[in-house]
């Protein structure tokens, strides 16, 4: 077995075999669809003829992807180093990118299942979402997202040396995104100065690109200029990450 | 130069100072193919600093390192299989198994499940190979850690108090399986703060204090050497202090938690004497220790 091949294996292991990180990554955004499919139930988008649910949706996931490659990175990356796993994998012939690479393949898989689970719950008559035939086009969002948040994790996961801190950066990181980037509640509904604001959040692409793929909402040079958008931000946090990054506590 | 013969470690005048710190200053030590050799001092003697630039995780100031006739720094792919390191930290993959933990330890140097198997046989654990490595006990812990030191058979294994935090009995499993680890060949360096242990299984111990060697030789030479010799502690009433210090051959008198101690580098003669004064029944002789050469080079309270 290849040491990438094992690590990944053991990332995974470790992964479901945490109730929280089960419960956080796959039942939480679900809560979030409930919330909100309870606040708008029945109701259209005027001229649209589409229900709430197609632009809750997007947004509740962009947000549930963020969160997971995030947390889980950050999570992975403290842990590694404060029980010295990282100067075990440092000490063998194992290359450090074959350690990102397969925490980096077990957060893409993950980020995948939570996109079919979401999608597939919000489809269910209850919610009644209805993707738009372009929805193929989630995939590279989905990606990329998971890209760009596993880059701001290795930040988060070197500035942190303890689970307490990553909750608290982490949260401090996602949750106002979230809200400045239109994942809870509709961009175009805040002050035009705040949706300014959200133009230097890598969520508000995630939602962007999301909302194109599944309702058509915007247009194809504002999806192209999402993908561009999460690009940089990764380049721009791998810059960092990899500059912050620090094989032991105590160096 | 052949590689058999070449010595394992060659430490060359090395330095490493943090701020104004000299945590390693001017070592330099030889360690044989085969040797198990014991890094002795108290905490912050440079024991960890000195081991992790070896290992090459810490750069020197100045001065060089050969381990098995290579430079560890910059990271050497060369070197890395043929050394194996366990962490004072017990390091576990998390939520794994023992075995699953070895298994993806073995990964990392390309090795196939099936030395992963071999490495929990031969620190006992096949039978506890299925339990989460938070579950297990504190000695099973410690020869997890082992087991992934050894997975892949390095020629020279360095252990960082391998012995701390465990109780008698695992105490005395582990010490036999680092003589047994010896007995395969394998050159070992190790650190511990238990002195009669280092006094019975290293072949040299160095003594280091603030960075520098206080002492480097085999424990039965150094304590030769010490002049320290033996005490004899004979219960009270037996022979008054004036009287004891008289008898040929004692160096020393002292009366310790009520026993009446003396010492002499001829216990024989010593004994010889006291034969005809007092009864000698009960009268124990403690030979010097490792552990009274290092207290006495340390500079604490002698006991």
């Amino acid at each position: 077995m290849s040491a990438y091949a094992a690590l990944s294996r053991a990332v995974y292991k470790a992964a479901v075999r945490d109730a929280t990180t089960v419960f956080f990554t796959f039942a939480f955004p679900l809560i979030f669809l409930v919330i909100f499919a309870l606040i708008f139930r029945n109701q259209e988008v005027a001229d649209t003829g589409r229900g709430y649910v197609d632009y809750i949706a997007p947004g509740v996931l962009s947000w549930g992807l963020a969160n997971a490659a995030l947390f889980g990175v950050a999570f992975t990356l403290m842990q590694w180093r404060n029980d010295d796993l990282l100067r075990i994998i440092r000490l063998s012939p194992t290359s450090i990118w074959s350690v990102i690479g397969s925490r980096y393949v077990v957060a893409l898989g993950i980020g995948a299942a939570q996109c079919v689970l979401f999608v597939g719950v919000a489809m269910l008559p209850v919610f009644g979402m209805r993707p738009d035939p372009t929805w193929p086009l989630a995939i590279p969002i989905m990606l990329l997202a998971v890209t760009a948040f596993l880059a701001l994790g290795l930040i988060v996961g070197s500035a942190a040396n303890t689970p307490e801190a990553v909750a608290a950066i982490a949260n401090c990181v996602v949750v106002p995104m979230a809200f400045l980037s239109g994942s809870f509640y509709p961009l175009e509904l805040m002050p035009t100065w705040l949706q300014e604001v959200s133009r230097v959040l890598p969520m508000r692409y995630v939602n962007d690109g999301l909302t194109y793929a599944f309702t058509g909402f915007g247009t194809m040079t504002d999806y192209l200029i999402s993908c561009a958008a999460l690009v940089v931000f990764t380049a721009v946090f791998a810059v960092v990450g990899v500059r912050t990054f620090r094989w032991s506590n105590d160096s | 130069m052949s590689s058999i013969d070449s010595p394992a470690i060659v430490l060359d005048a090395v330095s490493k100072s943090y701020g104004e710190v000299r945590a390693v200053d001017e070592i330099s030590i030889s360690i044989g193919r085969g040797e198990f050799f014991g890094l002795l001092g108290p905490n912050g003697a440079g024991k960890t600093t000195l081991i992790e630039m070896i290992e090459g995780l810490r750069l020197p100031d100045t001065g060089t390192i050969t381990v098995l006739g290579m430079a560890p720094t910059p990271r050497n792919l060369d070197l890395l299989p043929r050394i194996g390191v366990q962490t004072q930290r017990s390091a576990f993959f998390t939520r794994l198994t023992a075995r699953e933990h070895l298994v993806t330890v073995a990964a990392l140097y390309g090795l196939p499940p099936a030395t992963a198997e071999k490495a929990l046989d031969l620190v006992g654990l096949t039978d506890s190979g299925d339990i989460r490595v938070t579950k297990i006990s504190g000695g099973q812990r410690q020869r997890l850690a082992i087991a992934s030191t050894l997975v892949h058979d390095p020629e020279v294994v360095f252990l960082d108090e391998p012995t701390a935090a465990l109780d008698p009995e695992a105490r005395r499993d582990l010490g036999q399986m680092l003589r047994n680890l010896k007995a395969i060949g394998k050159t070992i360096v190790y650190t511990t703060h238990h002195l009669d242990e280092a006094q019975t299984l290293c072949d040299r111990v160095a003594i280091l204090s603030a960075g520098r060697v206080l002492a480097l030789d085999s424990p039965r030479e150094l304590i030769a050497r010490s002049g320290i010799g033996t005490r004899l502690v004979i219960p009270a009433g037996r022979i008054s202090a004036e009287q004891a210090g008289t008898l040929d051959g004692v160096n020393g008198v002292a009366i310790e938690d009520g026993m009446l101690v003396l010492r002499t580098a001829h216990t024989a003669r010593v004994l010889a004497a006291l034969d005809g004064e007092a009864d000698l029944d009960d009268v124990e002789t403690r030979p010097a220790t490792l552990e009274d050469v290092y207290l006495e080079l340390i500079g604490a309270p002698q006991a």
